[in-house]
């Protein structure tokens, strides 16, 4: 399998936000490397760098990657529509962004009305973002990175304000439309049902990196000790 | 709705109406020096009687200040002006070529007062009162003659230095009717103002005159004038400014006369204000340093 | 509570400095009352205010015409180019920009374009359309900048901007704020488009300030209270659904033009060059002008400085003290509305007004101006001020209103108070530069007498130091208010 992106002896930090005040160690990572066709699903408690580490996926994939959000980001003033539209702006010309601002063209709304039909918004494709529940923005928030269309997801618990059978549902249909996915999540039940690989963070540094057959559930229960 | 649609109707027909003053035509000014509604009133008739007597249409336009007066004139939006002596000079200045045709029979004998305010206990006198030195003053407009330049002049003759020195404050107030208003409401001990304005005012009563009298008149000297650009017959036909000039010495309508207050015009040339010029030039107002 | 003055110890010395220093420029400021007898003017003003008389209907609608194209023409299109610079505020260049177009007074912009373009539509409207879009451009700037990021960084890695971004991810969360701070323009505009009619621009101001100059206060009575009529039927009709209709109209109603030629534009830049460079003088007469020109630049700038920093800090207790008239922790129904709209008027009455009025009772000496600049700029603090005081929480123990105000309301206000305070800094500065034209010897007095004398080097050199100052004044203020971490929008 192809290689997207390999890490050696990172030292990540939390983005600061005064100049002057030192990095504070987020996470160190000795070696990662990040395959086509992984189905990685970060483990850890808050705070080991789940989203610090996804950052820096990000950053190093570049194009490459979709982006799913903790908090769910929306513009709150825009309708759902223009929030997953939002996801894929560079895919299109500046003047069809800005037309479609004011005049949602029917090709888009199709797009768009197909995207969210499985998620359970198409009804709220017209309401204004700051009037959605929590839920309802986190799948908005999915929809927006479905709509990139990227090869490879990056997302940070993006099913945390679902149910279950929501959650699983939604994380199945992630993993079919990315041929790559790397996924913050806290429930590790869910995690080892849609994924082939657990990367398990704490102490600020890599604890655990393997494919889920051949994880010991005692080492998720570490964890989290 | 419909009464938008009426608003915007009207709307555009003062759009239309302001259009239509857009043409070229000949447009005279006057210096502000004093109350405003009165000079609309003279020269509207002043426009009126040019109308009928060149065959051309002549508009007046009034400006807020001396200097909008000159830079109007210099721009050609205006091809004649009312100047008053210093301004006149500051015009031609920067008009080559235009030049002075007419000027009021008083205008030849102009003269300013000096004013204080009663309880100053200044007692008229014929020189300028040494007891002024020391109290607050206000000249007029700053670009005026009557109200700046002949006063600063005689208060530099007097006392031999300038009007900052001797007086305990300085200030312009703008025109000759406010001059007037500043002095006897005692804002300003004393004050400068132009002898017609202050007469005009005093006969219709608008001054107190126990709170505010007369304490000098100056000398005469040259003040007001019509001044016309020098590229005026080639702008309105040959011959214009020899129709303008004759035009402007037969009035004869008491009331345009006595609005200004003037009893005639009398021919005037640049050279009745070399001395106006001289003097400007003196106390610095003109100076190329 | 108990923190306040001790985290905000820096808050303190600061207050300390700025009022220390206006302490000692009013040792220095010339504030004596001289007048003997105002009473016969001032029974006059009442009189008038009483009667207002409308003489000449026609003229009267010309001129509020005049006034409203003027400030809607002015505000539309300073709103267009603000909005520009302000997409690109964080390039050095279009700050420095925005901080030069804004540091010039409207007056002074009139005075310029009255020189190129005659007494005209364009002349009116650029002088309201250039310091706007500079204020706007900051204000929109500042907005942009603080608005949650989290949206645009959802959508896009790395730092890269573009149009469809901005419009997508950025603009919709300043958008509502935008329009806010759009209103208020508006509102300074009718205001700013008044004041250009007192320099021979035919707006109200021209009629004002022929009324007051004569005495006549019926008619400028009658002025007034059309200006402040149409300053609170702004709310009214100053709206998004009317202004598609409003700003047509107001193009074809007043179209922009101008009295321009070549030959006069050629003219007046020819007279803007320094006159020994223009006249190529020797060196001696040289010196002669630049000693001369000194001492009017020393003397303005001194008494502009003396005369703002006075005016400063009067108008923040000013503003302190009027808060509470538009604050919910102190008035509300009725009393909150009278309130309100006192300060309304005092916001809309232009410091000339107000500087005219003091002159006669008070006498010619800096104190009318100080006065003017305090109550109409304290006005707007205060409004601003108490409309925000209802974000805050009322205090958890009930104490009487002396005791509120003291132990809560300023302690909890302070911060975004100084943040307004340093906001109108440079306001107090540019103006009162400008207020010099009406005889205190501040720098608009010499930029006035230069005009007067057709002495555009001179004029535009001048300008350039009220620029300079205000700009000064803009910078440091900025700096303190980054240091305090102030937010005032």
């Amino acid at each position: 399998m192809a290689v997207l992106l390999e890490l050696r002896d990172c030292r990540l930090a939390y983005p600061s936000d005064r100049k002057n005040q030192p990095d504070r160690l987020a996470l160190a990572v000795d070696e990662l490397t990040l395959r086509e066709g992984d189905r990685v699903a970060l483990l850890g408690r808050s705070g080991a760098g789940k989203s610090t580490l996804l950052r820096h996926l990000r950053d190093g994939l570049a194009d490459s990657a979709s982006w799913c959000p903790q908090q769910a980001a929306l513009v709150p003033q825009l309708k759902v529509f223009h929030n997953i539209f939002a996801g894929a702006l560079e895919r299109h010309s500046g003047f069809a962004n800005l037309k479609n601002l004011l005049l949602p063209s029917p090709r888009f709304r199709e797009e768009i009305a197909t995207l969210a039909q499985p998620l359970g918004i198409r009804e709220l494709l017209w309401t204004k973002a700051e009037e959605l529940s929590g839920g309802q923005k986190q799948r908005v928030a999915i929809a927006r990175a479905l709509y990139q269309r990227k090869p490879v997801l990056l997302a940070d618990e993006p099913v945390s304000a679902l149910d279950r059978r929501q959650g699983r549902d939604i994380l199945d249909l992630l993993s079919r439309r990315h041929g790559t996915s790397v996924i913050a999540m806290h429930n590790a039940s869910l995690a080892l049902e849609v994924c082939n690989r657990v990367i398990g963070l704490g102490d600020q540094r890599v604890l655990f990196d393997s494919p889920v057959d051949q994880l010991d559930p005692d080492t998720i229960e570490r964890l989290y000790r | 709705m419909r009464y938008l649609t009426a608003l915007l109707a009207l709307l555009v027909s003062f759009g239309g109406h302001a259009a239509d003053t857009q043409r070229p035509q000949f447009t005279f000014t006057a210096i502000p020096d004093q109350n405003e509604a009165e000079l609309v009133r003279r020269f509207q008739q002043v426009a009126d009687y040019l109308s009928g007597e060149l065959g051309v249409e002549v508009r007046y336009i009034p400006v807020k200040s001396y200097p909008a007066a000159i830079t109007a004139f210099r721009n050609n939006q205006v091809q004649l002006a009312w100047f008053g002596g210093l301004s006149g000079v500051q015009a031609r200045r920067a008009v080559p070529g235009s030049e002075a045709i007419a000027q009021g029979y008083e205008d030849q004998f102009f003269k300013s007062y000096f004013i204080a305010h009663g309880s100053t206990g200044i007692e008229p006198a014929d020189t300028l009162p040494q007891a002024v030195a020391g109290r607050t003053f206000t000249f007029g407009s700053k670009g005026s003659t009557s109200g700046r330049l002949m006063p600063e002049f005689h208060i530099r003759e007097t006392f031999g230095e300038s009007p900052g020195e001797v007086f305990s404050r300085v200030g312009f107030s703008g025109d000759h009717s406010r001059t007037i208003a500043l002095v006897q409401s005692g804002a300003f001990e004393v004050g400068a103002v132009n002898y017609a304005v202050w007469d005009k005012a005093v006969a219709s009563g608008e001054v107190d005159t126990d709170q505010v009298s007369v304490i000098w008149t100056t000398p005469e000297y040259a003040d007001y004038q019509w001044t016309v650009r020098g590229d005026i017959d080639a702008q309105f036909g040959d011959g214009f400014k020899k129709k303008l000039t004759a035009a402007l010495l037969a009035i004869d309508d008491r009331a345009i006369l006595d609005s200004f207050p003037r009893s005639k015009f009398v021919p005037a040339d640049n050279d009745d204000y070399r001395a106006i010029q001289q003097t400007a030039e003196s106390i610095g107002l003109l100076s190329d340093f | 509570m108990t923190g306040f003055w001790g985290q905000a110890r820096s808050l303190r010395k600061l207050t300390f400095w700025f009022a220390a220093i206006a302490a000692a420029c009013l040792a220095f400021a010339d504030i004596d009352i001289t007048t003997r007898s105002p009473g016969h003017e001032l029974w006059r003003m009442a009189t008038g205010l009483v009667t207002p008389r409308i003489d000449d209907p026609q003229q009267w609608l010309d001129a509020v015409i005049t006034t409203l194209t003027f400030s809607l023409q002015g505000v539309v299109l300073a709103a267009a180019l603000g909005f520009v610079l302000a997409v690109f505020y964080r390039r050095a260049w279009v700050r420095i920009l925005a901080a030069a177009l804004r540091s010039v007074h409207e007056v002074f912009w009139a005075l310029i374009f009255i020189q190129v373009f005659g007494i005209s539509t364009l002349a009116g409207v650029l002088a309201i359309l250039l310091p706007f879009s500079g204020t706007l451009a900051k204000v929109y700037g500042e907005q942009l900048e603080e608005i949650d990021p989290a949206p645009a960084r959802a959508v896009q890695s790395g730092d890269r901007q573009s149009v469809s971004h901005f419009f997508y991810t950025r603009l919709p969360l300043a958008l509502y704020a935008m329009r806010h701070y759009t209103a208020y323009r508006m509102e300074c505009a009718i205001r700013s488009s008044v004041v250009l009619g007192f320099i021979g621009l035919p707006t109200l101001g021209f009629h004002l300030e022929t009324a007051l100059r004569t005495g006549d206060y019926g008619a400028a009575s009658a002025l007034l209270f059309t200006l402040l009529a149409l300053v609170y039927s702004l709310r009214f009709w100053f709206r998004a659904g009317l202004l598609w209709l409003l700003v047509p109209a107001a193009f074809i109603v007043r179209p922009i033009s101008a009295n321009w030629s070549a030959a006069n534009l050629a003219q007046f830049l020819r007279d803007c060059i320094p006159a020994p460079l223009r006249h190529d003088w020797p060196l001696e007469k040289t010196g002669r002008w630049l000693a001369w020109l000194g001492e009017q630049v020393a003397s303005g700038a001194w008494n502009t400085a003396l005369l703002a920093q006075i005016a400063l800090v009067l108008t923040g207790l000013f503003a302190l003290l009027a808060s509470t008239l538009n604050s919910s922790h102190f008035v509300s129904g009725m009393a909150r509305r009278t309130g309100d709209g006192f300060l309304l008027v005092l916001r809309s009455l232009p410091e000339y007004l107000l500087n005219f009025v003091g002159l006669i009772i008070l006498g010619p000496s800096m104190l009318p101006a100080i006065i003017a600049l305090t109550l109409h700029n304290g006005a707007i603090i205060g409004h601003l001020l108490g409309r925000h005081s209802d974000e805050i929480e009322p205090p958890a123990i009930p104490t009487g209103p002396l005791g509120r105000f003291a132990y809560h309301y300023v302690p909890t206000l302070y911060q975004r108070f100084l943040a307004y305070c340093f906001y109108r800094w440079e306001i107090i500065i540019r103006e009162t530069a400008m207020l010099g034209i009406l005889g205190i010897p501040t720098l608009g007095f010499y930029i006035d007498s230069a005009f007067q004398f057709l002495r555009f080097d001179v004029a535009l050199i001048l300008i350039g130091v009220s620029a300079g100052m205000t700009m000064g004044a803009d910078f440091i203020s900025q700096r303190l208010r980054r240091n305090l971490r102030m937010e005032a929008f």
